[in-house]
């Protein structure tokens, strides 16, 4: 497209692997006061991925 | 829900409910503002004089097709309600709440979060292995079927009480195969005590390790005193370079704090980065308005020049191979969470918990001490769960107006909690002021992403 360039598309996902509670539930891995989400990996997609690569 | 927004000269939009992300021209960014405000785009309108019928066209195709394609301008859908289990997954452990700084804005009050004014507190300013070791058990015991267990270190300055730490981190290591679990271990420092030993211990077993500087020297040391009133900085300084030059490919944040002394940060910022750290991060100062250091409303416009600047800096060096990382800048745009996860960014009180040095439990670390939000105490064995049911049927943006309205609320899941309490005495109202900051960095965060993929 001219006008209008897709920087990500569909962050949010509904459909799969909701809730399971592995992923990071607190800010104390970096800053300690401030809470965010925007930076956290989902534990099984990154654990999943990290396999994959590991058996090549 | 659509947020347009300008960082670093350049145009983007969000579009919240799909967390879809677009950089615009200044044509499409007329047109969405136009549909944002009308749903319709009047191309005979006079912003759009200056612009031929072919771009027009074109720009108003493009719109189309997204929104067609339900990324732009979508509806929101129906979102479930966030589950509470009562599972927990992290632990903060107060391993000792002696400190060997004083410094002017610590919100644990020199260390003992005021613990020591009260009766009941006073002879116990470390952990013993005791009570850590009932923590874990505590941790194990109510963690369900989650695998991957969170312990921090934390004070306080855990170094003053490095023993139990090493045999706390032994004993959980020693239950990860019965259990099925496994520790990830996280050490908070002020990297005052960090010797060679010290060192080699936290970068076996610590999955993170957090130092704390504030960045240029006379920063630091305007600031972060020993107890008897020197300076840090020095000190400070030599024992991190010596830790992250061992540290190596493992995780580890050098973690400042700004105030309204330091509001031009980028520079404590690149100061950190001149020395040789490549982590960095850099947070707002919590403290009462009525502090002389706190951070106010009036400040705002300055902070969001200052993290455009730095975010500015941040691109420069990293262009030209100058590679570095501040923590508020990285986003996950495609390996996130899913949306229950971004529903409760803050697990305190309810996934999330922390022991002071005498078992009692908190929903988290800014918590402890603070009359009224005592959960149970691992020594004694007792545990209520009405102050984690509170959070965790008020602590997500569902619960949340400020939240329900908020473009960024999938970027920070509503906030720190013990915030919302510390301002606004309620859960479920964020501190505003925060929320601000918030949006800044985010927005940062995600031209700084448009750029380096383009």
């Amino acid at each position: 497209m001219k006008h209008i360039k897709i920087v990500a598309k569909n962050r949010i996902k509904r459909d799969k692997l909701t809730g399971c509670g592995e992923c990071a539930a607190a800010c104390q891995s970096a800053c300690k006061t401030s809470c965010t989400v925007g930076n956290v990996e989902c534990e099984r997609i990154t654990h999943s991925l990290e396999r994959k690569t590991k058996e090549g | 829900m659509i947020h347009t927004f300008t960082c670093l000269n350049r145009h983007f939009c969000v579009d919240t409910f799909t967390g879809s992300v677009f950089e615009l021209n200044e044509l499409s960014k007329l047109m969405i503002e136009a549909y944002k405000n009308s749903s319709f785009i009047d191309i005979n309108r006079e912003e759009f004089f200056s612009y031929s019928k072919k771009e027009l066209d074109e720009a108003l195709i493009e719109v189309e097709s997204l929104i067609r394609e339900g990324i732009l301008f979508s509806k929101e859908p129906f979102i479930k309600t966030p589950e509470f289990n009562g599972d927990i997954k992290s632990m903060c452990l107060h391993i000792s709440h002696a400190c060997n700084l004083s410094c002017g804005y610590c919100f644990a009050e020199g260390g003992d979060y005021g613990t020591a004014k009260k009766s009941e507190n006073t002879s116990l300013l470390h952990m013993s292995i005791s009570t850590a070791k009932k923590a874990i058990d505590f941790l194990v015991k109510f963690s369900g079927k989650i695998k991957n267990l969170e312990v921090d270190f934390f004070g306080g300055e855990p170094l003053l009480n490095l023993d139990v730490v090493k045999e706390a981190v032994s004993y959980a290591r020693g239950l990860e195969k019965t259990n099925n679990k496994n520790f990830r271990f996280t050490f908070t420092t002020n990297a005052l005590a960090l010797d060679e030993k010290a060192i080699e211990f936290l970068n076996a077993e610590m999955e993170h390790v957090i130092l704390s500087i504030d960045g240029r020297k006379d920063v630091h040391n305007s600031i972060r005193k020993t107890k008897a009133g020197s300076d840090s900085y020095d000190l400070v300084l030599k024992n991190s370079k010596k830790f992250a030059l061992a540290r190596g490919q493992k995780s580890y944040f050098v973690r400042g704090t700004f105030t309204v002394d330091n509001l031009d940060f980028t520079n404590d910022v690149l100061a950190l980065k001149t020395e040789g750290f490549d982590r960095i991060s850099l947070e707002p100062v919590v403290l009462d308005e009525a502090h002389s250091l706190a951070i106010k409303k009036e400040h705002l416009p300055q902070i969001f020049d200052e993290y455009e600047r730095l975010a500015g800096e941040y691109l420069a060096h990293r262009a030209k191979g100058d590679w570095f990382t501040f923590f508020h800048f990285n986003l996950n745009l495609y390996d996130g969470p899913c949306e229950q996860r971004l529903l409760r960014a803050c697990g305190a009180g309810c996934s999330y918990v922390a022991i002071a040095p005498n078992g009692d439990m908190y929903p988290c670390h800014q918590f402890v001490g603070l009359d009224g939000f005592k959960i149970g105490n691992v020594d004694i064995g007792s545990y209520s769960r009405t102050i984690p049911i509170r959070f965790g049927d008020k602590n997500h943006i569902l619960e949340k107006p400020l939240c329900k309205s908020c473009w960024a609320r999938y970027y920070c899941g509503g906030g720190c909690v013990a915030a919302s309490i510390k301002y606004n005495n309620k859960i479920a109202v964020p501190h505003e002021l925060s929320c601000e900051m918030q949006k800044k960095r985010i927005e940062c965060a995600l031209a700084i992403w448009a750029i380096e993929n383009q």
